[in-house]
């Protein structure tokens, strides 16, 4: 347990490092703070996929939520933009809590249905009659409050409580059964576990952190609209680098962030035809014969990976 | 085997950082114009005998068949400036080279912020130009204002961009929607149509447009029989159609993205509904697109908002005039041209007249620049002439016309007063 709370640690505390002084190197802040949203966002779908099973297509629905959470916090109620980034989480996770239903559905129906879940809040947000509220499909102009330096800081924090939330599970009883509920949910409920409360508190978690960087990154671009926050190549690229990497640790989504979007911000905006090429090949080699993500390569020699 | 295990976690730690560093070295090559001379430097002194011009444009995804031509309109500006020796900077006192920096978001938004930054913070170019549309300049207007760095947006003409604490924006080559209607306004006033039907897609450039035109109406005592919004992903209209028939409306108008114009055409065909007027935006701006997928027949008789080049604008006293502008697209892109080209080259032209009126290439002197010559140029766009607290474009606004066949298997407009 102390050699994983030290291997643990080093990774927390290098990913911080790394993200804090990167920008004394490299100028170009916004493709470093990119990197952090989609590595929040993969630790997300980590806590959901990795340690539940439970795919979420539509992870980008409260992404989204908790931009505009934080949107219409600044706008309406003139909130400082720290207070506004918690609206943002706040309003993930009473959307999660309303479509927290969703988790009597498995497999494929949870995918399918999340995703569909994501489009309705795309549509009540954009929709012309929350105009007053939301700016229904004007989008939303936040210049007001822009601060690249603070908001880029407040994404490496979120990104770091997540990653520490992820190490946490990693190492704890919870983390444990969730493992058991995502194995066998009756054999887990029969040895005490409460299944459907475990799995509730996870949703609503994993809800609350896609809030909070949607809340976070709508800050950092302040002008979007609801296509912006709400696009499904998101909540994708998040479940591909989480794949990537491998589920149910905490290395995984950072390896599969750190590697797949570089890939992308060296080929695949330049030369987008090879990219699409590499990143379909890589997917197909990975599901073939690395399923449980490229960190399964050192698993299956019983090196216990973070 | 601890001591294995110690190593391997200790080397995957450090190779994370290390592939995170190199992740975040580059992100992605150029593709350039002109590369000779050196790469651009700081953004208020150019390099030796070149102006660095950053773009995005998009090969890919949604905006592809927008960007594209947009981009090889500015494309062939840059050319022909480089051809003719370059531009004659002011604040340099010499002509200027112009090098074109431009990367593919594949209209990608995430991907577009990156390379905004990219072209200002690694490229450091002189002068930024943003993509097509307002979704992907969008990213564009805070980097912009943030980094001090003037934006020169062809198209995106979204309302929110153009606010007076902004002076970092300037909207080149058409108005913003919320002017677009009120030609189409003064139409329906001055011919009498009391009964008209209006649909809209719910998006920022086609509602605002909504919003401006039940203004105008109302004022005119005119109320609408049918006035909806739908999804912008809306596919099929047979419904709709039909609904707006049972209105009995003198006059139907279709403020949508170029498919949903389509897809409203295509349900007016399958569902053989015919409207006494039917007004759609693009066939107007993109003929070419509409001609591939209905026949020249059931375009004759539309309204729309013609652009050049179906407006061919005589007293053009900067740039090529339309007629040699689409005879040299033609030969540099093998294509035919569209308003979009247009629109990019009118942007290089807003970019030229700009560097030789600022007296330095401070981003503060070229946006009072752009102020100073406002209102003094016509391209083959039209009149040039921005708001000059907010930057919003007023001039080259857009008139309604009905479309003709031009007797030669094509389509002519006739402009409607």
């Amino acid at each position: 347990m102390r050699k994983r709370i030290v291997s643990n640690g080093i990774v927390i505390v290098l990913l911080a490092l790394a993200f804090a002084i990167a920008p004394a190197f490299y100028s170009n802040e916004s493709v470093l703070f990119q990197m952090m949203v989609f590595l929040a966002l993969a630790q997300g779908v980590n806590i959901l996929y990795g340690f539940t099973g439970y795919l979420p297509f539509g992870y980008v629905g409260f992404f989204g939520i908790g931009a505009y959470g934080a949107s219409v916090s600044i706008s309406l109620w003139h909130t400082p933009a720290w207070l506004a980034m918690i609206a943002g989480g706040i309003a993930a996770l009473v959307a999660g809590g309303m479509l927290s239903p969703l988790l009597r559905l498995s497999g494929a129906y949870f995918a399918i249905g999340s995703l569909a879940a994501s489009q309705v809040l795309y549509y009540v947000v954009s929709n012309s009659n929350l105009q007053n509220i939301t700016n229904g499909p004007y989008g939303v102009n936040l210049a007001a409050v822009f601060n690249d330096r603070a908001s880029y800081f407040a994404m490496l924090l979120v990104l770091i409580i997540t990653t520490m939330f992820v190490a946490y599970l990693r190492m704890s009883r919870l983390g444990m059964s969730l493992v058991a509920v995502r194995e066998d949910p009756i054999s887990a409920g029969m040895a005490g576990i409460h299944v459907v409360r475990t799995r509730t508190f996870v949703w609503l978690t994993t809800a609350v952190i896609a809030g909070l960087v949607g809340a976070v990154y709508a800050w950092h671009i302040s002008v979007f609209y609801p296509d912006t926050v709400f696009d499904l190549s998101i909540s994708i690229f998040a479940i591909v680098f989480t794949l990537f990497g491998g589920g149910a640790t905490v290395l995984g989504p950072i390896i599969g962030t750190v590697i797949l979007y570089g890939v992308y911000n060296v080929i695949g905006v330049s030369d987008p035809q090879y990219f699409q090429l590499i990143y379909g090949v890589l997917i197909m080699v990975l599901v073939l014969f690395l399923p449980n993500g490229v960190l399964s390569l050192l698993r299956r020699r019983g090196i216990d990976v973070p | 085997m601890k001591k294995l295990k110690k190593t391997l976690v200790a080397t995957t730690a450090v190779a994370t950082t290390l592939a995170l560093i190199a992740g975040c070295g580059t992100s992605g090559s150029s593709n350039t114009s002109n590369t000779s001379g050196p790469s651009g430097t700081g953004s208020a002194t150019p390099a030796s005998n070149e102006i660095t011009v950053g773009t995005l444009y998009a090969s890919s995804g949604a905006y592809a068949t927008s960007s594209m031509p947009e981009y090889a309109g500015l494309k062939l500006w840059v050319d022909q400036v480089n051809a003719a020796g370059g531009v004659q900077v002011k604040a340099t006192g010499k002509k200027e080279k112009i090098k074109l920096i431009a990367y593919n978001d594949q209209s990608s938004v995430s991907t577009a912020t990156n390379l905004y930054n990219q072209l200002i913070t690694q490229n450091k170019v002189n002068i930024l130009v943003s993509d097509f549309g307002s979704v992907l300049t969008s990213v564009a207007v805070p980097i912009a204002q943030e980094n001090k760095m003037l934006l020169f947006d062809p198209t995106g003409s979204g309302a929110t961009f153009f606010t007076p604490n902004n002076p970092y924006i300037v909207l080149t080559a058409l108005p913003t929607s919320q002017i677009w209607p009120d030609s189409l306004a003064q139409y329906l006033t001055n011919h009498g149509i009391k009964h008209p039907a209006i649909l809209y897609c719910e998006n920022d450039f086609d509602q605002s447009q909504n919003t401006t035109l039940m203004q105008k109406l109302q004022a005119a005592g005119i109320t609408p029989v049918y006035d909806n919004g739908v999804a912008t992903s809306t596919s099929n209209y047979s419904v709709l159609v039909h609904d707006i028939a049972a209105k009995n409306p003198d006059m139907v108008m279709e403020l949508g993205y170029p498919n949903n114009d389509i897809a409203f055409l295509q349900a007016l065909q399958s569902t053989g509904t015919k409207f006494n007027k039917t007004f759609v935006i693009f066939p107007g701006q993109l003929p070419a697109l509409f001609e591939k997928d209905f026949p020249i027949s059931q375009l004759s008789g539309l309204y729309t908002y013609p652009t050049p080049p179906f407006i061919n604008y005589k007293n053009v006293n900067y740039g090529l005039t339309l007629p040699n502008f689409e005879s040299q697209y033609k030969s540099s892109t093998g294509q035919t041209a569209n308003f979009l080209s247009v629109a990019g080259y009118t942007t290089g032209l807003i970019v030229q007249k700009t560097l030789e009126t600022s007296t330095s290439l401070s981003q503060q002197d070229l946006r009072a620049a752009v102020n100073q010559f406002s209102g003094t140029i016509v391209t083959l766009d039209g009149p040039f002439k921005v708001d000059s607290t907010t930057g919003a474009q007023l001039g080259e606004t857009l008139p309604v016309g009905q479309l003709v066949s031009n007797g030669k298997g094509g389509l002519g407009v006739n402009i409607l007063k």
